[in-house]
């Protein structure tokens, strides 16, 4: 079944600060798994939302952008703060540890696994599910966007459920 | 026929082009779908001519594979050869769904879920559970999945979407009674379970067995993410599609003698390499075509040929995995499937030569049988004959492969899943009931001339007239339609008026349907067509 996250999951955002799920109630969550050494999949993935966040143009402002980190051992709020104000402002890193982590990867039914870096086995790369989520104001799952959508179908996708979203209420 | 000719058809183009126009099913081909109707329509936990030679459920010919692969052949039948035919299949296909949710196709699980294989002894044991939908086990899940939104796609149908409407039942009437217990799923959860578990899997895909996850079962799961998310305007199957090439990519999709690889250990990251036979290339070979075929077609033409014996009599067969020691008499032991997939393997990419061979073998040396109308090969445990011919016969190859094969056109599956049926078929004139007096042998709607085309041969031994009812006949455009059963007119209307030209023949109009009930002797051809 779709992913169901308990308010009182908690993690540690990149300024170091114990943060819960409940403590972004108002806004909606836009959610992406991944971790900083990713050469790949991270750095296209948090570009795309980046321009489709600065293409929402107003609705934006009712998002939080959030990068979960797979990979607690090397993803310090320090290292996480670093690489997230450098290159993708616009989101708020969340670490913490082993145990916080897996459960919020089982929360959104997130798949990451160590793997050694053949070209080097002294460093290991973490695949991982690169499906980004959106939750309501609530917390509440309202849908996911699959790797291969473009920037124009998120722009879309993302603009019109906030829209329905915000009509609703 | 049986009813008196009153008047000669005036048709637009003659009914010999008409009836070139649509290939009529030859009498295996119905001998095949008659088997597979006789089969669904015996009573719940009647098993007869689909006992295993293995016990447990264990094998690839466990009644859960004959269940599907049956509804699969089925479904190509209806899709490619008789799309305007509805009414021939719809109970056939959802009987198979009905049989899948029996006990004693699922119940197996409660024992196969603890693990221990003998794939995978190393694999921790688990204490097991009964709901065979939960975790694990796509080797069941998956094709009660597709199976259902196959129903819808096909039948327009969305009854299996209903809550509960998939149940499978844990409620033994004398024994263990303090633990019944419905598992309730439908055609959308048990859809959506399978997408988050493939999520959840890094689309590497869920594990059959404990710890087991195979190439060739995500694929039955991925036709029906497709159908699915046809039916609800998702886009699932690309990026599972997407995410399962990557997975394989790392563990290699062939393996090293130029075979699909079998499936990878997840509780050790090693893959298994085919070591047990043709089956594993031609099953994967088969389904993988709905969404790979450029790759599909590639490894073919060497790989089948790595399998295939030909003889000098102009036919073909492959020989069947002969498991350590079980030489000799029989292949009890064994999965005997090996022929069938391959068969299915030919059918799919188009090979129409090999198939040819293929089926040549079976019909001379496998013994077929016609039993009740229908046509099939009976189980054979024997490995040879007296002449040193392979001879063996699974339930799974006699009673679904072959006839899948027989029945399927090239790229049958491919086409299934890339352009499914929209509202747009569902608006066309269809034979949408039929009494089982008869065998449909042709229909087929053409747009132009405006001409639904249909043959229907009695089936021996089943008395009384034919009737059928043919949806959307008084929601086409305008002008006067015709309905000849050879050369002669039996019927015509318009959009107001009904007038049976035939005193045998009884027909109304209810609702935008055409309801026909008339005597039938033989075969005939019919066509019924709009003159604008």
């Amino acid at each position: 079944m779709t992913p169901v996250v308990d308010p009182a999951l908690s993690l540690t955002d990149h300024f170091g600060k114990a943060v819960r799920f409940a403590d972004f109630r108002g806004q909606y969550l836009l959610v992406f798994f991944g971790f900083t050494h990713c050469k790949v999949v991270c750095p296209r993935t948090l570009g795309k939302l980046s321009e489709a966040l600065d293409r929402l143009g107003p609705q934006s402002a009712a998002l939080q952008p959030l990068y979960v980190s797979v990979d607690p051992e090397r993803d310090t709020p320090e290292v996480m703060r670093a690489f997230l104000e450098a290159r993708y402002p616009r989101f708020l890193g969340l670490t913490g540890s082993a145990e916080q982590i897996a459960h919020a990867k089982a929360a959104f039914r997130v798949f990451a696994e160590r793997k050694v870096n053949p070209d080097d086995p002294g460093d290991y790369d973490m695949p991982h599910t690169a499906l980004v989520y959106l939750l309501d104001r609530e917390g509440n799952y309202l849908l996911h966007l699959a790797p291969h959508l473009d920037v124009d179908a998120v722009v879309t996708r993302l603009g019109k459920t906030i829209q329905t979203q915000t009509d609703s209420e | 026929m049986g009813v008196e000719a009153a008047t000669i058809g005036n048709f637009a183009r003659s009914r010999e082009e008409l009836l070139a126009q649509v290939p009529e099913l030859d009498r295996f081909q119905t001998g095949h779908l008659r088997h597979i109707e006789n089969i669904a329509r015996q009573l719940p936990n009647d098993w007869a001519n689909m006992g295993t030679q293995l016990s447990w459920q264990e094998n690839f010919e466990a009644f859960r594979y004959q269940l599907a692969y049956m509804a699969y052949a089925v479904a190509l039948t209806h899709f490619h050869r008789l799309p305007a035919a509805p009414g021939y299949f719809r109970q056939t296909f959802d009987d198979l769904i009905q049989k899948m949710l029996l006990p004693d196709v699922w119940y197996f699980w409660r024992e196969t879920s603890r693990g221990g294989g003998e794939v995978n002894k190393d694999a921790p044991i688990s204490p097991g559970q009964v709901n065979p939908i939960d975790r694990d086990n796509i080797m069941y899940s998956a094709y009660l999945q597709s199976m259902s939104a196959l129903y819808n796609v096909l039948f327009d149908d969305d009854k299996y979407t209903k809550p509960g409407a998939l149940t499978m039942k844990f409620n033994p009437f004398l024994f263990r009674t303090d633990q019944c217990e419905d598992f309730a799923y439908d055609q959308n959860s048990i859809n959506e379970h399978l997408y988050w578990r493939m999520v959840e899997s890094g689309y590497l895909g869920i594990a059959c067995e404990p710890f087991c996850t195979f190439q060739i079962c995500q694929q039955p799961a991925i036709l029906g993410f497709r159908l699915n998310d046809v039916l609800n305007g998702t886009d699932r199957a690309t990026e599972v599609t997407e995410g399962f090439a990557a997975a394989w990519k790392e563990f290699g999709q062939f393996d090293e003698q130029g075979h699909y690889t079998t499936f990878v250990k997840t509780s050790t990251g090693e893959v298994q390499p085919n070591q047990s036979g043709a089956w594993s290339d031609g099953w994967l070979g088969t389904l993988l075509n709905m969404w790979s075929p450029d790759l599909v077609k590639g490894h073919y033409p060497e790989g089948i040929r790595k399998w295939v014996k030909d003889l000098p009599d102009g036919t073909s067969f492959v020989p069947p995995y002969v498991p350590e020691g079980a030489e000799g008499a029989d292949v009890s032991a064994g999965s005997s499937v090996d022929f069938g997939w391959c068969c299915t393997w030919a059918s799919e990419v188009g090979d129409q030569e090999l198939l040819s061979r293929f089926l040549g073998y079976a019909d001379k040396y496998l013994s077929p049988k016609w039993k009740d109308g229908g046509y099939y090969y009976p189980r054979n445990d024997k490995f040879v004959d007296e002449d040193g011919n392979a001879i063996t016969v699974s339930p799974q190859a006699g009673n679904a492969l072959l006839p899948y094969a027989r029945l399927n056109v090239p790229d049958g599956l491919n086409k299934l899943y890339n352009a499914p049926w929209g509202p747009a078929h569902f608006a066309e004139p269809l034979i949408t009931e039929i009494s089982d007096t008869v065998d449909v042998t042709r229909a087929r709607w053409l747009p132009e001339p405006r001409s639904l085309v249909f043959s229907l041969a009695r089936r021996e031994g089943r008395e009384g007239e034919v009737a059928l009812v043919i949806a959307n006949v008084f929601t086409q455009d305008g002008g006067s339609w015709h309905l000849n059963a050879g050369e002669a007119e039996i019927a015509s209307g318009t959009a107001a008026v009904v007038t049976a030209v035939s005193s045998g023949i009884r027909i109304e109009r209810v609702g935008h349907d055409l309801h026909v009930a008339m005597p039938i002797a033989g075969k005939s051809d019919f066509i019924l067509q709009w003159q604008s």
